[in-house]
Protein backbone atom coordinates (compact mmCIF):
# COMPACT_ATOMS: atom_id res chain seq x y z
CA UNK A 1 0.00 0.00 0.00
CA UNK A 2 1.22 3.48 -0.76
CA UNK A 3 -0.35 6.71 0.32
CA UNK A 4 0.48 10.35 0.69
CA UNK A 5 -1.08 13.27 2.47
CA UNK A 6 -0.75 17.02 2.76
CA UNK A 7 2.19 16.84 5.15
CA UNK A 8 4.26 14.21 3.40
CA UNK A 9 4.46 10.85 1.75
CA UNK A 10 4.58 7.42 3.30
CA UNK A 11 5.33 4.04 1.78
CA UNK A 12 4.20 0.92 3.62
CA UNK A 13 4.91 -2.75 2.99
CA UNK A 14 4.14 -5.90 4.99
CA UNK A 15 5.33 -9.47 4.87
CA UNK A 16 4.33 -12.59 6.82
CA UNK A 17 7.30 -14.56 8.03
CA UNK A 18 7.64 -18.20 9.07
CA UNK A 19 9.20 -17.34 12.40
CA UNK A 20 8.36 -16.17 15.88
CA UNK A 21 8.51 -12.64 17.15
CA UNK A 22 11.92 -13.04 18.76
CA UNK A 23 13.64 -14.22 15.61
CA UNK A 24 12.06 -11.45 13.51
CA UNK A 25 13.10 -8.91 16.11
CA UNK A 26 16.67 -10.17 15.88
CA UNK A 27 16.59 -9.83 12.09
CA UNK A 28 15.67 -6.14 12.30
CA UNK A 29 17.85 -5.06 15.22
CA UNK A 30 21.21 -6.79 14.67
CA UNK A 31 23.55 -5.31 12.10
CA UNK A 32 24.81 -8.62 10.74
CA UNK A 33 21.30 -10.07 10.47
CA UNK A 34 20.01 -6.88 8.80
CA UNK A 35 22.93 -6.97 6.35
CA UNK A 36 21.85 -10.46 5.25
CA UNK A 37 18.60 -9.19 3.73
CA UNK A 38 18.83 -5.42 3.34
CA UNK A 39 21.16 -5.60 0.35
CA UNK A 40 24.01 -3.73 1.98
CA UNK A 41 26.12 -3.55 5.09
CA UNK A 42 24.07 -2.36 8.03
CA UNK A 43 25.36 -1.17 11.37
CA UNK A 44 22.93 -0.38 14.15
CA UNK A 45 22.94 0.43 17.82
CA UNK A 46 19.30 -0.44 18.57
CA UNK A 47 18.74 2.04 21.35
CA UNK A 48 17.18 5.51 21.22
CA UNK A 49 19.97 7.84 20.09
CA UNK A 50 21.95 4.94 18.61
CA UNK A 51 23.52 5.27 15.18
CA UNK A 52 22.30 3.34 12.15
CA UNK A 53 24.01 3.14 8.76
CA UNK A 54 23.42 1.33 5.47
CA UNK A 55 26.07 1.04 2.81
CA UNK A 56 24.94 -0.53 -0.46
CA UNK A 57 27.40 -1.13 -3.30
CA UNK A 58 27.51 1.86 -5.60
CA UNK A 59 25.13 3.90 -3.46
CA UNK A 60 25.84 6.75 -1.06
CA UNK A 61 26.02 5.96 2.64
CA UNK A 62 22.69 6.24 4.41
CA UNK A 63 23.10 7.30 8.02
CA UNK A 64 20.86 8.24 10.89
CA UNK A 65 19.68 7.79 14.44
CA UNK A 66 17.44 5.32 16.22
CA UNK A 67 14.50 7.32 17.56
CA UNK A 68 12.31 4.86 19.40
CA UNK A 69 12.40 1.22 20.47
CA UNK A 70 9.64 -0.91 21.98
CA UNK A 71 11.43 -4.15 22.68
CA UNK A 72 10.23 -6.99 20.49
CA UNK A 73 7.51 -4.88 18.87
CA UNK A 74 8.69 -1.72 17.17
CA UNK A 75 11.84 0.13 16.17
CA UNK A 76 11.96 3.48 14.46
CA UNK A 77 14.85 5.44 13.04
CA UNK A 78 15.46 8.50 10.89
CA UNK A 79 18.11 8.51 8.20
CA UNK A 80 19.29 10.16 5.03
CA UNK A 81 22.14 10.36 2.57
CA UNK A 82 24.25 13.51 2.59
CA UNK A 83 22.23 15.06 -0.23
CA UNK A 84 19.09 12.92 -0.16
CA UNK A 85 15.66 13.18 1.36
CA UNK A 86 15.45 12.53 5.11
CA UNK A 87 13.02 9.78 5.99
CA UNK A 88 11.73 7.88 9.00
CA UNK A 89 11.78 4.09 8.89
CA UNK A 90 9.46 2.18 11.23
CA UNK A 91 9.32 -1.58 11.69
CA UNK A 92 6.37 -3.13 13.51
CA UNK A 93 6.01 -6.76 14.50
CA UNK A 94 2.65 -8.50 14.92
CA UNK A 95 2.42 -12.19 15.85
CA UNK A 96 -0.11 -14.15 13.79
CA UNK A 97 -0.46 -17.58 15.42
CA UNK A 98 2.90 -19.27 14.69
CA UNK A 99 3.90 -16.69 12.11
CA UNK A 100 4.86 -13.05 12.37
CA UNK A 101 3.85 -10.09 10.28
CA UNK A 102 6.54 -7.48 9.74
CA UNK A 103 5.43 -4.07 8.52
CA UNK A 104 7.84 -1.41 7.35
CA UNK A 105 6.83 2.17 6.76
CA UNK A 106 9.13 4.81 5.30
CA UNK A 107 7.96 8.41 5.58
CA UNK A 108 9.38 11.61 4.15
CA UNK A 109 10.42 14.04 6.86
CA UNK A 110 10.16 17.82 6.57
CA UNK A 111 13.05 19.63 4.99
CA UNK A 112 14.42 22.67 6.62
CA UNK A 113 13.58 25.49 4.25
CA UNK A 114 15.54 28.65 4.81
CA UNK A 115 16.70 31.86 3.25
CA UNK A 116 15.27 33.20 0.00
CA UNK A 117 12.88 30.27 -0.43
CA UNK A 118 10.95 31.28 2.67
CA UNK A 119 11.06 34.98 1.85
CA UNK A 120 9.62 34.36 -1.59
CA UNK A 121 6.85 32.00 -0.49
CA UNK A 122 4.16 34.63 -0.10
CA UNK A 123 4.23 38.03 -1.81
CA UNK A 124 7.86 37.50 -2.63
CA UNK A 125 9.96 39.64 -4.90
CA UNK A 126 9.33 37.53 -7.99
CA UNK A 127 5.60 38.10 -8.00
CA UNK A 128 5.91 41.70 -6.85
CA UNK A 129 7.87 42.38 -10.03
CA UNK A 130 5.43 40.34 -12.08
CA UNK A 131 2.48 42.30 -10.73
CA UNK A 132 3.72 45.42 -12.50
CA UNK A 133 3.24 43.62 -15.80
CA UNK A 134 0.05 41.90 -14.71
CA UNK A 135 -1.51 45.26 -13.93
CA UNK A 136 -0.95 46.45 -17.50
CA UNK B 1 14.05 17.28 -6.73
CA UNK B 2 11.86 20.05 -5.35
CA UNK B 3 11.26 20.12 -1.63
CA UNK B 4 8.40 17.59 -1.50
CA UNK B 5 6.88 19.22 1.55
CA UNK B 6 6.60 22.48 -0.32
CA UNK B 7 4.84 20.55 -3.09
CA UNK B 8 2.41 18.86 -0.67
CA UNK B 9 1.80 22.14 1.12
CA UNK B 10 1.02 23.84 -2.19
CA UNK B 11 -1.41 21.05 -3.08
CA UNK B 12 -3.14 21.07 0.31
CA UNK B 13 -5.22 24.17 -0.51
CA UNK B 14 -8.45 23.66 -2.45
CA UNK B 15 -8.15 26.94 -4.35
CA UNK B 16 -4.57 26.25 -5.38
CA UNK B 17 -5.65 22.82 -6.59
CA UNK B 18 -8.32 24.49 -8.70
CA UNK B 19 -5.80 26.98 -10.10
CA UNK B 20 -3.53 24.09 -10.99
CA UNK B 21 -6.34 22.06 -12.54
CA UNK B 22 -7.38 25.03 -14.68
CA UNK B 23 -3.81 25.60 -15.88
CA UNK B 24 -3.44 21.91 -16.64
CA UNK B 25 -6.68 21.77 -18.64
CA UNK B 26 -6.76 25.22 -20.25
CA UNK B 27 -3.07 25.80 -20.87
CA UNK B 28 -0.96 28.86 -20.03
CA UNK B 29 -3.01 31.70 -18.55
CA UNK B 30 -2.53 35.09 -16.91
CA UNK B 31 -3.67 35.78 -13.36
CA UNK B 32 -6.34 38.07 -14.81
CA UNK B 33 -7.70 35.30 -17.02
CA UNK B 34 -7.77 32.87 -14.08
CA UNK B 35 -9.55 35.33 -11.80
CA UNK B 36 -12.19 35.90 -14.49
CA UNK B 37 -13.27 32.26 -14.25
CA UNK B 38 -12.77 31.78 -10.51
CA UNK B 39 -14.66 33.34 -7.59
CA UNK B 40 -11.55 35.06 -6.21
CA UNK B 41 -9.71 38.29 -6.94
CA UNK B 42 -6.72 38.60 -9.22
CA UNK B 43 -4.62 39.43 -6.16
CA UNK B 44 -5.71 36.18 -4.49
CA UNK B 45 -4.96 34.25 -7.67
CA UNK B 46 -1.52 35.88 -7.80
CA UNK B 47 -0.81 34.86 -4.21
CA UNK B 48 -1.71 31.25 -4.94
CA UNK B 49 0.32 31.29 -8.15
CA UNK B 50 3.35 32.45 -6.17
CA UNK B 51 3.08 29.43 -3.88
CA UNK B 52 2.67 27.12 -6.87
CA UNK B 53 5.68 28.67 -8.62
CA UNK B 54 7.77 28.27 -5.46
CA UNK B 55 6.75 24.60 -5.28
CA UNK B 56 7.81 24.16 -8.91
CA UNK B 57 4.28 23.20 -9.95
CA UNK B 58 3.77 26.30 -12.09
CA UNK B 59 6.14 28.10 -14.42
CA UNK B 60 6.07 31.85 -14.82
CA UNK B 61 6.66 33.10 -18.37
CA UNK B 62 6.74 36.83 -19.12
CA UNK B 63 5.35 37.40 -22.62
CA UNK B 64 5.53 41.01 -23.70
CA UNK B 65 3.73 43.08 -21.07
CA UNK B 66 1.92 40.16 -19.46
CA UNK B 67 2.93 37.12 -17.46
CA UNK B 68 1.54 33.75 -18.38
CA UNK B 69 1.56 30.85 -15.95
CA UNK B 70 1.69 27.20 -16.99
CA UNK B 71 1.37 23.86 -15.23
CA UNK B 72 4.67 22.04 -14.62
CA UNK B 73 4.30 18.38 -13.65
CA UNK B 74 7.95 17.55 -12.89
CA UNK B 75 7.66 17.82 -9.07
CA UNK B 76 4.71 15.40 -9.09
CA UNK B 77 6.60 13.02 -11.37
CA UNK B 78 9.64 13.24 -9.07
CA UNK B 79 7.58 12.40 -5.98
CA UNK B 80 5.88 9.50 -7.77
CA UNK B 81 9.32 8.21 -8.79
CA UNK B 82 10.63 8.57 -5.23
CA UNK B 83 7.65 6.63 -3.86
CA UNK B 84 8.06 3.95 -6.51
CA UNK B 85 11.80 3.57 -5.82
CA UNK B 86 11.29 3.34 -2.06
CA UNK B 87 8.48 0.80 -2.46
CA UNK B 88 10.45 -1.31 -4.90
CA UNK B 89 13.44 -1.30 -2.55
CA UNK B 90 11.38 -2.57 0.38
CA UNK B 91 9.64 -5.18 -1.81
CA UNK B 92 13.05 -6.58 -2.72
CA UNK B 93 14.39 -6.49 0.84
CA UNK B 94 11.31 -8.05 2.45
CA UNK B 95 11.31 -10.78 -0.18
CA UNK B 96 14.97 -11.51 0.71
CA UNK B 97 13.97 -11.74 4.36
CA UNK B 98 10.94 -13.94 3.69
CA UNK B 99 13.01 -16.38 1.61
CA UNK B 100 15.74 -16.53 4.22
CA UNK B 101 13.19 -17.60 6.85
CA UNK B 102 11.38 -20.32 4.87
Amino acid sequence: MQHSNASGASIERSVELEAGRGEVWRRITEGRALSDWMGGVVTIDPRPGGRVTLHEDGAPLVWGTVEDVVDGRRIQWTWRTDDGLPTMVEFEIDPIETRTRLTVRETLLPWTVSGPEVNNLWGGSTLAQGSVFLAA
Amino acid sequence: MMNPHQVFSALSDQTRLEVLARLASSGPSTATELSAVMPISRQAVSKHLTALVQAGLVERNPVGREVRFSFHSDPLDDIAQWASDIGTGWDRRLENLRRSMQ
